[in-house]
């Protein structure tokens, strides 16, 4: 026992004293300073490449990647389907073993957070920056580099019942008057925002961005989420809870049901829902309609999707910059959307008649112009989820908005933007 | 044990006393039998340190460092901060707000999946006897299916408009609460879960702890006129206490280590009222602070131990024939109930 004892203290003495060993360099890491982009050479692509993605794009991308390959024979693209709940980890893991793959699908929201572990290759002018949208560009931007390209992006608009709901609301006073009408005229609840839990920060945010509101300063290393801009839209998002008109513990899986039945006036929401009603109540469709969200100073929203990133250990980086930049063309980006589904994140792709003819989707390219993307910082989502609660505090308990914004805001910078 | 075992096992646990006239006796021989143990022991001991102690140790470095997700790539440049990590976690009002979750789920859910998987064992044991392997399935299923059709099934029960337990709760007149969304019901919804979940294997467990039972002494007590309560009190339940310790224990780490319900139902919330240390630990890690996570799920380790070391103090063998004549010295039948 006493043995035991004593090999058990000498292994934590050694452990000890190779952490003593450890320390951080100053300076911190990659992304703290600008870093140039090297440029690709020019010509036909070869060699293989690994592309890592996620959902339905990792089952899609091996056939789609042939078009890749015929024009650049050489090439052979290994694609490889990652589950999206194991996606991060499996990345964060690959960049601690040094085992990137090549290329890899990334959360727009994981940019600030791996770009920071220095394995991202900063975008080569072989891509084109002005052709895509402005918010889907700003998501690849962490500390003032840029890394990867906006792959395919999604954006948040209202969803509303032309049968209850007279006429498109366009400003704040608009939004409220329509919930209230709409309420009047025989549905439960006028409205559905999100009341806390995780994700809500992406359907409040927009209203923050509509009042004005910043979230971080212009070099990203202060918060500035306690503002008269961010308590003006945290009271107006209350609003709706406080008046009744939107409801504050609707059951997982009641809100589309509840809709295309006409309990639920109108909700906030991404394209995919398009989708999820139509397969629920095809012949409902009709009273159905789309509009962008109501400005409040201005106009918003959220701006999501996935980028798509070049590793800095790739073997193969000039092939995997031309594979990602052949997925950026607007007649690639196009040819995407119609076997998945996702939107282009090229701007000049939108006016393809595949995508502009469609009744629905014009709306999310015009909320497309406004859109705005979360600061791509390494601890977004862990001040996401504090945002989360708080919302939830705000909506459930009917906490003061100026407390709110002050709560967030310190613990936000507990937390630090990690720049 | 023979001459020869005895001597090996002096030589080898206290060296000092007789191991070296056993080593001057036999020097090769001692010698050579250590290395091929060695050698046969060398398969297990290398994956033992390779996939048990040494991630084991590094999680425990890790709790020392302020490692973050921005380090991947050089785990080894980062600061020593000894137990900062812990007492940051301890600070933490979301990590307290967890921690009494976590008691109230470990307080309440323990002792009422031990009760209720004892009765449903007893009277799996003595009452039922046509259909009990349909009964034993019945109960163990649970524990073989998975979490995930569970949440989607348990979803509707809970639903506050069309579920069953409302609607249950109806006939009797009670409008039943929307459990999944109430800060006050949410709780209560994740402990009926995972009592329903974990009962099945305590079940088997007591059934084959009862079977151990000596029918003699309940004869005995029923001649004596021992009702069947007392027969359970006074003969069941001190027979089955090495059962129940085990059931206790088991139970409690895997309770403490409450993580799946809020993770299938509610995601920790409303207002973070089912967030579970397991939970926070695992967000944690997500958000890439490894360090302050790995010192999270130490915190939780520790409370493991605690309780474990408890449930032995109060269940444990030691002070069973003290209590035993306290009681004998009573007239039994005037003391009901535990």
């Amino acid at each position: 026992m006493r043995r035991t004892l004593r090999v058990g203290m000498a292994v934590l003495a050694v452990g000890a004293l190779g952490l003593a060993g450890c320390g951080r360099s100053e300076g911190g890491g990659g992304a703290g300073a600008e870093s140039p982009a090297e440029g690709v050479t020019e010509g036909a692509a070869s060699g293989s490449i690994d592309v890592w993605a996620m959902g339905t794009e990792g089952e899609a991308l091996a056939d789609f990647a042939q078009g890749f390959t015929e024009e650049n024979p050489d090439v052979e693209v290994k694609v490889t389907a990652v589950p999206w709940d194991a996606a991060h980890d499996k990345i964060a893991t690959a960049i601690a073993g040094g085992q990137t793959p090549d290329v890899s699908m990334i959360g727009t929201t994981w940019m600030g957070e791996f770009a920071s572990t220095d394995a991202l290759d900063p975008t080569p002018d072989l891509i084109d920056s002005g052709s895509f949208f402005e918010g889907a560009w700003d998501t690849t931007n962490v500390a003032g580099t840029n890394y990867g390209v906006p792959w395919y992006v999604e954006t948040r608009v209202l969803y509303y019942r032309t049968d209850l709901v007279p006429e498109a609301p366009t400003d704040w006073a608009g939004l409220t008057a329509m919930a209230e009408q709409a309420k009047a005229a025989g549905a439960t609840y006028g409205i559905n925002l999100q009341p806390g839990e995780t994700g809500a920060w992406q359907t409040f945010m927009p209203f923050a961005w509509q009042a004005g509101a910043r979230l971080v300063n212009d070099d990203a290393t202060q918060f500035t989420l306690d503002t008269p801009e961010m308590v003006e839209a945290l009271t107006y998002y209350q609003s709706f809870f406080s008046g009744g008109l939107a409801p504050t513990d609707l059951p997982q899986g009641d809100l589309e049901p509840g809709f295309m039945g006409g309990t639920i006036a109108s909700f906030v929401s991404g394209p995919w829902h398009v989708g999820i009603l139509r397969d629920l109540d095809e012949a409902g469709m009709a009273d159905v309609a789309l509009t962008p969200l109501p400005a409040g100073k201005q106009s918003a929203s959220f701006i999501g999707g996935a980028n798509l990133a070049v590793f800095k250990d790739s073997d193969n980086r000039d092939t995997a910059w031309k594979f990602v930049e052949w997925l950026s063309r607007p007649e690639v980006q196009v040819a995407w959307y119609q076997q998945v589904g996702d939107l282009p994140s090229v701007a000049s792709a939108w006016d393809d008649p595949a995508i502009a003819d469609d009744e629905y989707l014009g709306v999310f390219g015009t909320q497309m112009e406004t859109a705005v993307a979360p600061p791509s910082i390494p601890t977004w989502e862990e001040v996401a989820s504090v945002i989360d609660t708080e919302l939830e505090r705000l909506c459930k308990a009917g906490a003061d908005p100026q407390e709110v914004a002050t709560t967030i805001q310190q613990q936000a910078t507990a937390i630090g933007t990690g720049l | 044990m023979s001459a020869q075992a005895a001597l090996r096992t002096g030589a080898h646990g206290a060296p000092v006393r007789s191991a070296q006239t056993a080593v001057r006796r036999h020097p090769p021989l001692y010698r050579r039998r250590t290395l091929v143990a060695w050698g046969f022991a060398l398969p297990f001991v290398l994956l033992f340190l390779t996939f048990t102690a040494g991630p084991v140790l590094m999680s425990l470095a890790m709790a020392l460092t302020d490692l973050r997700s921005r380090d991947l790539r050089s785990p080894l440049a980062v600061d020593f901060v000894g137990l900062e990590n812990v007492r940051a976690v301890l600070a933490d009002p979301l990590f307290r707000k967890a921690a009494a979750n976590t008691a109230y789920f470990v307080l309440v859910g323990v002792p009422l999946t031990l009760c209720l998987a004892l009765a449903v064992a007893t009277v799996l044991n003595s009452g039922i006897t046509r259909l009990k392997t349909l009964f034993r399935v019945g109960y163990y299923m649970p524990v073989v299916t998975s979490i995930v059709a569970i949440a989607v099934v348990w979803r509707f029960l809970l639903h506050p408009d069309v579920g069953l337990v409302n609607e249950v709760l109806g006939w009797f007149g009670i409008d039943g609460p929307n459990w999944l969304e109430s800060t006050t019901w949410a709780m209560p919804a994740m402990i009926a879960m995972a009592t329903w979940r974990s009962i099945g294997t305590l079940i088997v467990i007591f059934l084959a702890g009862l079977q151990g039972v000596p029918a003699s002494l309940h004869e005995a007590a029923a001649l004596d006129g021992a009702g069947a309560w007392q027969r359970f009190r006074y003969i069941t339940v001190p027979s089955l206490r090495p059962t129940i310790l085990f059931g206790a224990v088991i139970t409690g780490i895997g309770y403490v280590q409450f993580f799946e319900e809020p993770f299938v139902m509610t995601q920790g919330g409303p207002l973070n009222s089912t967030l579970s240390v397991a939970f926070q630990t695992y967000n944690q890690f997500g958000f890439g602070n490894y360090g302050y996570a790995a010192a999270m799920s130490y915190v939780l380790f520790v409370a493991v131990v605690l309780l474990t070391l408890l449930q032995f103090r109060l269940l444990g063998e030691r002070d069973e024939p003290r209590r035993r004549r306290r009681r004998a010295a009573r007239d039994i039948p005037e003391e009901v109930g535990p």
